[in-house]
């Protein structure tokens, strides 16, 4: 009988566990989130999964043009992780942090579109996509300085030409910007590792 | 003497008829019976009132429920937007740089 609880607590634990493991797709183990959280001195964490994205997007201020571009993004996507670290001091975290997460990514189904390696500076930067038959499902945007680390996460299909249209949050259409520069790189000298 | 009595005398005759036993009219039984209806509409009409103040009161009550609600769906709303913004800002933020970074790359080749 006990055997049969065990079984059934294991099995119930097995079934819970992928669902609980959704609650972020973020490849960050709680405690290196908790041990980054602690050490810096500036956190801003963002988990927002589709339920909320599609909760959010009803208010969205339909008379201001930014907004309105925004809405038109969130509303197909599945999910929006970020966590911004901003530390002190330098050396708050390791590359071998960094080079975890981005291994996290280095599957077939990402493709990487940007990666810088400053070593003078000490500053990376990754920008990966998730193709789904030649279309953007997913972009992953890890960016990590002395003094910061920025971990974005999008998940759902990421419309470039909705990015474009976010002129007023801070220029997210830079993104654009961004893959232009990484075609003109490629076209030079085939890619830029 | 006599002239004292005289009022005294009077009295009790008039108390005398006064108190003399006379058959109830025949219509008093009615006239009693339908002043009793009327008086009973005023507890009709106070029922439907109190019924009237409840349904008021409950229609007030639903409605502030209602209010509270809605109103806690906009906080929500409102953050989840802030939220969505915040993440945005970050986004094109770390895209900025991105795009700064190949920039100075670029220049660097050429």
């Amino acid at each position: 009988m006990k055997n049969r609880i065990l079984i059934f607590v294991l099995a119930a634990a097995a079934w819970a566990a992928p669902a609980l493991a959704q609650n972020s797709p973020l490849p960050l183990p709680p405690q290196m989130e908790k041990e980054l959280a602690a050490r810096a001195s500036n956190v801003t964490e963002v988990t927002l999964g589709k339920n909320m994205l599609g909760f959010a997007a009803k208010f969205m201020n339909s008379k201001d043009r930014d907004e309105t571009a925004t809405r038109q993004l969130i509303q197909g996507l599945d999910g929006i992780y970020v966590r911004e670290y901003t530390f002190d001091k330098e050396g708050q975290f390791s590359m071998d942090e960094v080079e975890q997460l981005r291994k996290y990514f280095e599957t077939s189904e990402w493709s990487p579109l940007v990666r810088e390696r400053d070593r003078k500076g000490g500053e990376t930067t990754d920008v990966m996509v998730k193709l789904v038959n030649g279309e953007t499902h997913g972009m992953f945007i890890l960016e990590a300085a002395p003094k910061e680390l920025t971990i974005v996460l999008i998940l759902g299909p990421v419309r470039m030409e909705d990015l474009g249209k976010l002129k007023g949050i801070g220029g997210l259409g830079a993104l654009g910007s961004v893959q232009k520069s990484m075609h003109k790189d490629k076209d030079k000298k085939g890619g830029n590792q | 003497m006599c002239v004292e009595l005289e009022p005294m005398e009077e009295m009790e005759r008039e108390l005398r008829e006064a108190f003399q036993r006379r058959p109830a009219p025949p219509s008093l039984k009615r006239r009693l019976m339908e002043k009793r209806r009327t008086q009973r509409r005023p507890i009709h009409a106070a029922v439907w009132q109190r019924l009237a103040a409840t349904l008021a009161l409950a229609a007030v009550l639903g409605g502030a429920v209602e209010w509270r609600h809605r109103e806690e769906e906009r906080r929500k709303g409102e953050a989840a937007r802030e939220q969505v913004l915040t993440a945005l800002r970050i986004t094109s933020h770390a895209l900025d740089q991105v795009n700064t970074r190949l920039a100075a790359h670029d220049r660097g080749q050429e």
